[in-house]
């Protein structure tokens, strides 16, 4: 089984964010990177059923040349070869579709029986590549998914609702997962793993390699302003009995400022 | 239980990644390449491929690298002479230059600048920025280079060095492997070479075991305590440079301030405490916060942002103290060999040219096929008639003055420096902890009621820890061994009334309440910043230091 695993390099959690000059996303200069967590479990699950089941794993991660930390990281576990989407034109490419379609382009003469991508990335979080590329590539997909059991020519997956319930769905394969953090545990790279990763191939590939300008790349979408949460302070005394206030207080703290 | 481990065969295994081991791993790959070179010509045989690894237990190349810092170039010239093309990270050529002596609310400016602290030709610099630069050149270069993977334990083959054992990951809290649990590898190698910081924390195993300081007087330490500030204007220019002596150190603490410049508005300001202070309540984060209040800091900083805070200890007792450096199939460089220039507050440009000549002696070894100290041996001979050896021994009295209180430390070391170091006599020194003298039943008061944290131009620790970004796992073992909490909740409070809480920069040592009355020590491990001050300055000397799981441990970056 051929799988295809989409990674996201994201700044590492916890950096200390400063806002860039033009005012519509974050200085990053230095701020250390990450393969964004739910992508690690993407890849960890990727990894477990070609254990089982055989076949190779291929990471594919658009970004600059930083990105390629990441790449080795995925490499050093146990993918096996990779696609590096470097290029400046996609620089322009900053909202989901356009980085769907230049990850479609880059997987169009690729044989994959799964392609998983985190659920959502660290820093956008939109949540959306996964869903744009199955459905440019004319695939069915899953989202939040929990499990992963292959079958045949068809996929169950278990998916997360809401208030604990799930909910199992059968895929015709191939399809696209995306996958929620936490699903399985996380393996180390070994020494061998990074020596070996060493040899493993990871091709770059430019806008023009798979047919694409930065026209095709234009973002329906851009960030008009980037900010740090505003602090606002309001008091309010809340009058009455002491049993009446409390059970106000309660309330305010409940629905309000939605801390209990 | 018994463990499967790996074994990785390596020729030279390079532990730690500072700048004394790349420029070691770095300056071999050259070496080799023109003696094989050289071979050809002449028709003799070339030496094998040799693997070169660097193990780093830090997440990324730099992210434990803290210094000042400013560069004298000396040695990264001879190793990368053109380096400014090379795209070496500098921040400025060092400029404007003062030394000021401080009040509490006044300052003496000193009228000429200690030749020690002359620092024209020099360059400010991000000690996390050069390390990581000299990462990417060394990989470049053919060095395998493994962070995450710090050494644990040295192995011995008769005694002599034949590796390193590396931590094992996924260890829950309670000792237990995890499912991911991924054992540590044998790495072994012809030399092993250590060069892991300040207070190393094999380098401590090896010189106990094989008593490499039987000759040397006990290391002594300083610990930095640092911050980057984001400055809305251009008043302090790039390479601009001030030290400051005195307030609001007491005469018996050692130490003093750095200010430098920083491209992009960032001023770099750190003040670095003697660990070997007398008064067990001294807490060096909190008298870098008073630092910090004295008018000439307050008008500097007014109007700017914290934006990254960590510590490190070095060491600055110097020639005296230094250690035997080699050992059948093993050589200690850098901090862990006690190179740093307490005098001039430098040990940068000592630890690459150590990593240098280590580099040289390494390849006569190669082609001799001797690893032992026979030929490893020739490197503390080689250091010490190098430029680091004779700025050391010039420098070898300079801490041993302060031994004695700053007045007679600041005479002597004018007369030392007059005089090359020549005094009458060899000056005594005894370990830092053994300074700190025992509290009076009735002296239990806080020395810092008066310090103030207003979130602007002072914090409290876990406000500076959280601008550290450290982070570990919190479900593993505490790396902080302490051999026994008894004497913590008793005697230690009695006698010195728990110091592990304020000489720790980074809020770790905690005593609570245990119920009935009782307190217990909690270790908040997880805020370790490896700045290695509690392994030295525990006056039972009960702590000793691990390392955590491979990639724990603050983020440095631009420090």
């Amino acid at each position: 089984m051929n799988i295809v695993v989409c990674l996201k390099q994201v700044p590492k959690k916890d950096s200390i964010l400063r806002i860039g000059s033009d005012g519509k996303w974050i200085d990053e200069r230095d701020i250390s990177y990450e393969m964004s967590e739910a992508d690690a479990y993407a890849l960890e699950e990727a990894l477990r059923q070609k254990e089982k089941h055989g076949g190779e794993v291929i990471v594919v991660s658009l970004g600059p040349e930083r990105a390629r930390q990441s790449i080795k990281e995925a490499l050093a576990k146990g993918a096996d070869r990779a696609i590096h989407l470097f290029d400046s034109v996609f620089d322009t490419a900053t909202d989901s579709a356009a980085v769907a379609r230049a990850i479609s382009a880059a997987l169009k003469d690729e044989k994959y029986d799964l392609i998983l991508t985190g659920l959502q990335s660290d820093d956008y979080g939109f949540a959306q590549v996964g869903l744009i590329v199955a459905e440019q590539l004319g695939l069915p997909s899953a989202t939040i998914v929990m499990e992963v059991q292959p079958e045949d020519s068809a996929v169950r997956v278990k998916r997360e609702l809401e208030s604990g319930w799930f909910q199992w769905v059968r895929l015709p394969m191939p399809a696209l997962l995306t996958i929620q953090s936490g699903i399985n545990q996380l393996r180390y790279a070994t020494l061998k793993g990074i020596m070996a990763a060493k040899k493993k191939e990871i091709r770059e590939v430019k806008a023009a390699d798979i047919g694409l300008t930065s026209d095709d790349l234009k973002p329906g979408q851009v960030i008009e302003r980037a900010y740090l949460p505003e602090k606002t302070k309001r008091t309010e005394f809340i009058e009455g009995k002491p049993a009446e206030a409390a059970a106000k207080l309660v309330e305010k703290l409940r629905f309000d400022a939605r801390v209990i | 239980m018994t463990i499967e481990r790996e074994t990785l065969e390596m020729d030279v295994l390079l532990v730690g990644a500072g700048p004394a081991n790349l420029a070691c791993g770095l300056h071999l790959t050259k070496l080799i390449a023109a003696y094989n070179e050289r071979s050809k010509q002449s028709g003799t045989k070339p030496l094998d491929e040799v693997n070169i690894a660097v193990i780093e237990k830090a997440a990324e190349i730099g992210a434990h690298q803290l210094s000042g810092a400013v560069l004298d170039p000396i040695s990264l010239r001879e190793l990368i002479p053109d380096f400014e093309n090379e795209g070496a990270p500098l921040e400025a050529p060092v400029g404007e230059e003062h030394v000021y002596f401080l009040s509490e609310q006044g300052k003496i400016p000193l009228p000429i600048l200690p030749p020690p602290l002359r620092n024209h030709g020099n360059f400010v610099v991000s000690l996390n920025k050069l390390t990581r630069w000299l990462g990417e050149k060394c990989e470049a270069a053919g060095v395998n280079i493994f962070p995450e993977f710090p050494g644990t334990e040295m192995l011995y083959d008769n005694g002599a060095v034949i590796g390193v054992r590396t931590g094992d990951k996924g260890i829950d809290k309670t000792g237990n492997p995890k499912p991911n649990f991924e054992p540590g590898v044998d790495i072994t190698a012809k030399v092993t070479v250590l060069g892991e910081g300040v207070r190393g924390s094999l380098a401590k195993q090896l010189i106990n075991r094989l008593k490499l300081d039987a000759g040397s007087d006990p290391q002594v330490y300083s610990v930095g305590i640092k911050e980057l500030w984001e400055m809305p204007d251009d008043r302090f220019a790039p390479g601009s440079v001030i030290h400051t002596m005195g307030w609001p150190l007491d005469s018996h603490t050692f130490g003093g301030s750095w200010v430098y410049g920083m491209r992009d508005r960032i001023i770099d300001i750190g003040l670095a405490v003697g660990l070997d202070y007398r008064d067990p309540s001294i807490d060096p984060h909190h008298e870098f916060q008073r630092f910090k209040t004295h008018p000439l800091i307050k008008d500097l900083l007014g109007g700017g942002k914290l934006i990254r805070y960590g510590a490190k200890a070095m060491p600055v007792g110097g020639w005296y103290t230094m250690p035997q450096l080699t050992s059948d199939g093993v050589m200690i460089i850098g901090d862990s060999a006690g190179l740093l220039n307490g005098e001039r507050l430098k040990g940068i440009h000592t630890a690459i040219k150590a990593g240098m000549l280590a580099a040289e002696t390494i390849v006569d070894a190669l082609i001799k096929g001797d690893f032992t100290r026979n030929t490893l041996g020739v490197f503390d001979k080689k250091l010490k008639d190098s430029f680091v050896g004779s700025e050391l021994y010039k420098a070898r009295n300079f801490h041993q003055a302060f031994d004695r209180g700053r007045m007679f430390g600041l005479i002597t070391e004018g007369v030392s420096v007059l005089t090359g170091g020549r005094l009458p006599s060899k000056l005594p020194i005894k370990a830092g902890h053994e300074h700190m003298r025992m509290l009076k039943a009735d002296e239990h008061t806080d020395r810092y009621a008066g310090l103030k944290y207003d979130d602007k131009l002072t914090f409290d620790k876990l406000t500076d820890v959280y601008y550290s970004t450290t982070h570990h796992d919190e479900d593993q073992p505490a790396h902080l061994k302490v051999a026994d909490f008894n004497i913590c909740v008793d005697q230690c409070t009695r006698e010195y009334g728990n110091p592990c809480q304020s000489f720790c920069p980074a809020n770790v040592y905690e005593m609570v309440d245990a119920g009935e009355g009782k307190r217990r020590l909690q270790i908040n491990f997880s805020n370790c910043v490896h700045c290695k001050t509690c392994d030295i300055m525990d006056p039972y000397q009960i702590i000793d230091w691990v390392p955590p799981e491979g990639g724990g441990g603050p983020n440095y970056r631009n420090m």
